[in-house]
């Protein structure tokens, strides 16, 4: 059984430097968290032997080979960079990601269910449109049934717990609480430096990449004015009525 | 000199430093050394920064951590990949320490390991046998075993080489009698460098070092030492009766143990506080952002110049530490002396890391005094900086010997 895991690279989320870190002062990139547990579920399967091989697939300029060899450091098998270094909206990346499954004809797909960055929450879905396979989002836990053609995933909706099963091949989405990563080691990561990375380019892929959202504007969100000091329960009731209207 | 001429001097492994040859003047990281020191910088904020408080109070060591920084890759940094370590040159390998300090706060792990590396490691590196290289190395950088070093006695601190402990040699076998104090991973070390002497007349050219493994008869290791600072590194005093070695744990030759002690010493001086300059960097990230945040009549603390005045010395600090530690690493992997600059950096070092704690307190006012703030513990953590690896006196009085 294969697996292909494609993942995002992010600006780190807990990255809160100031004035000047130790040694670097660039903004540091590391796998999407939850593209992070995808390759994690991704290496239990297949440590557990009901996988053969793990395949990451990004998208992104050279300097994301970084991340990439984060993902061979942890453990996966071989790692494509398909090299565009554009901001890609969903649709796009999607589009991108059927030609890689269409080359590389994986048993299941398991990837984030979003980004940290953009938060869009769309790949994985449209993906699953896209290839007319089924699909198991904000997925905490993955069970393979019946000689790996089936997988009985427990998603987590709101109103709590949910159980589905997938035919396969199918794609999965990782909620926070499938697993927690491995951490990869210095001596992996000295030896993922001389592992290959396969690079596509679009063109090779034979998709032609127009973006369906465009980015118009990032703001932040206003100011929250200062608080007023009241004196009394009185003053207080009183401003909840009138200025607040809550009461 | 030309280039090509200039080049030929300088470190030649390619691994970290890629095509770039690192030359004296040459301040940037390759990008093979920055990734590797921001993946430290990750593991240690993400695996290690948890029960400090508690484990600080309790004297409780973090084995688990120490585990998990030995499968990173932590302990071995320096040793040569056949045995189990990552086999960086030496100043990847301060940058990585103190990366690691900036990003775990547990101090007295970094102590532990820090002896475990220059006191325990460095020695078998450099005098082990192969086959006793071949033994322990994979376990010491690995994290399944700890190392420790037994040097300093109840009467023979800064001057070493008149230890009491004896070895005497019976058959296949060495007969260790006396005792030693100050023994940093005691408690919970699995081999010591341990030094005796076969002659106390031939003073120095008598003391040898021998492997001793946890449980090895007649060795007691006897009482767990509380202490001010660095309460996460257990420290033990050791009692040696009867004590027997076997003669293939010897380490190197008989005689030749202060000239190992002298070499391993340099190292330690010259790297041991890598760590105090992440915790610098770290405390100074702190102030800035409180100074900025922190508003007394109307106006953030920082821009009283009181405050302000503060915080540039602990900038001064920090960067001339981490420009002498970098420059005795340099020299280092230059093969070159550094037995002054260790000795400097060590000096200077201590006191600005002390100085960094006092005022980051001053910054904080009250709540810099409070054990949740966690800036106390730091300054009791730093003050023993002064005292291992040799006094601040001993490193002034090799500092003088070599100018005067």
């Amino acid at each position: 059984m294969k697996i292909v895991v494609p993942f995002k690279s992010v600006r780190d989320p807990n990255d809160a430097t100031v004035a000047g870190a130790a040694a670097a002062s660039a903004a540091k990139s590391v796998i999407n968290p939850f593209d992070e547990i995808a390759i994690e579920e991704a290496l239990r399967i297949r440590e557990r032997g009901d996988a053969a091989e793990v395949v990451a697939v990004t998208i992104g300029a050279p300097a994301v080979d970084e991340q990439i060899r984060a993902a061979l450091a942890m453990g996966v098998d071989r790692a494509i960079r398909i090299d565009d270094p554009r901001a890609l909206d969903p649709y796009a990346v999607a589009r991108l990601l059927r030609a890689v499954v269409d080359k590389e004809m994986p048993h299941v797909l398991i990837m984030g269910k979003q980004a940290v960055d953009d938060d869009s929450n769309q790949v994985g879905q449209m993906l699953a449109a896209l290839l007319r396979w089924p699909q198991a989002t904000f997925v905490s836990k993955i069970e393979l049934l019946d000689n790996k053609t089936r997988a009985r995933c427990t998603r987590e909706t709101d109103g709590g717990l949910e159980v589905v099963a997938v035919e396969l091949p199918a794609i999965i989405t990782t909620d926070l609480r499938l697993n927690e990563p491995r951490y990869v080691s210095l001596p992996g990561l000295m030896k993922a430096r001389r592992r290959p990375i396969e690079v596509l380019t679009s063109n090779e892929l034979g998709v032609a990449v127009r973006p369906l959202t465009t980015l118009l504007s990032i703001a932040s969100p206003p100011k929250r004015a200062a608080g007023t000091r009241v004196d009394s329960v009185e003053e207080l009731i009183a401003k909840l009525r009138q200025e607040a209207k809550v009461l | 000199m030309t280039h090509a001429v200039l080049s030929k001097l300088f470190w030649t492994d390619k691994r970290l430093t890629g095509d770039r040859e690192i030359n004296a003047m040459d301040f940037a990281w390759s990008d093979q050394q920055r990734e590797l020191l921001d993946a430290v910088g990750h593991f240690a904020s993400q695996q290690l920064n948890y029960s400090m408080i508690e484990n600080d109070r309790d004297s409780v060591f973090n084995h688990d951590a120490w585990k998990k920084c030995g499968a990173f890759g932590i302990q071995g940094l320096l040793v040569p990949a056949q045995y189990g370590g990552l086999g960086t040159d030496p100043l990847t390998a301060v940058a990585a320490l103190e990366r690691l300090a900036y990003s775990c706060r547990d101090n007295g792990l970094l102590f532990s390991i820090n002896a475990h590396m220059w006191t325990a490691i460095t020695p078998l590196v450099y005098s082990g046998s192969e086959a006793q290289k071949k033994k322990y190395l994979p376990g010491l950088c690995g994290g399944t075993l700890i190392g420790g070093n037994a040097m300093s006695e109840p009467n023979s601190g800064s001057d070493a080489f008149s230890l009491a402990t004896t070895a005497v040699k019976k058959g296949s076998k060495y007969i260790l009698n006396g005792s030693k104090i100050f023994v940093t991973n005691g408690p919970i070390a699995d081999v010591l460098v341990v030094f005796a002497t076969l002659d106390k007349a031939r003073g120095p050219n008598a003391i040898s070092a021998f492997l001793l493994e946890k449980g090895s008869p007649g060795m007691n290791v006897a009482r767990k030492l509380e202490k001010m600072g660095l309460r996460t590194s257990p420290m033990a005093e050791i009692f040696f009766e009867d004590c027997e070695v076997p003669e293939e744990n010897l380490l190197g030759n008989e005689g030749t143990g202060a000239s190992q002690f002298s070499w391993a010493m340099t190292w330690e001086r010259g790297c041991i506080l890598a760590s105090a300059v992440g915790s610098m960097q770290r405390s100074l990230e702190r102030c800035v952002r409180y100074a900025k945040e922190r508003r007394q009549f109307g106006q953030p603390i920082g821009k009283f110049q009181l405050v302000a005045s503060k915080i540039v010395d602990m900038k001064l600090r920090v960067e001339s530490a981490r420009h002498m530690l970098y420059h005795c690493a340099w020299l280092r992997g230059q093969g070159k002396s550094a037995y002054l600059e260790a000795a400097m950096t060590k000096l200077h070092i201590s006191d600005c890391w002390i100085k960094c704690c006092e005022d980051a307190i001053q910054i904080h006012g009250g709540y810099g005094y409070m054990t949740e703030y966690e800036l106390e513990r730091e300054l009791r953590d730093a003050i023993g900086s002064r005292l291992y690896s040799g006094t601040s006196e001993m490193q002034r009085n090799i500092i003088a010997s070599l100018l005067l």
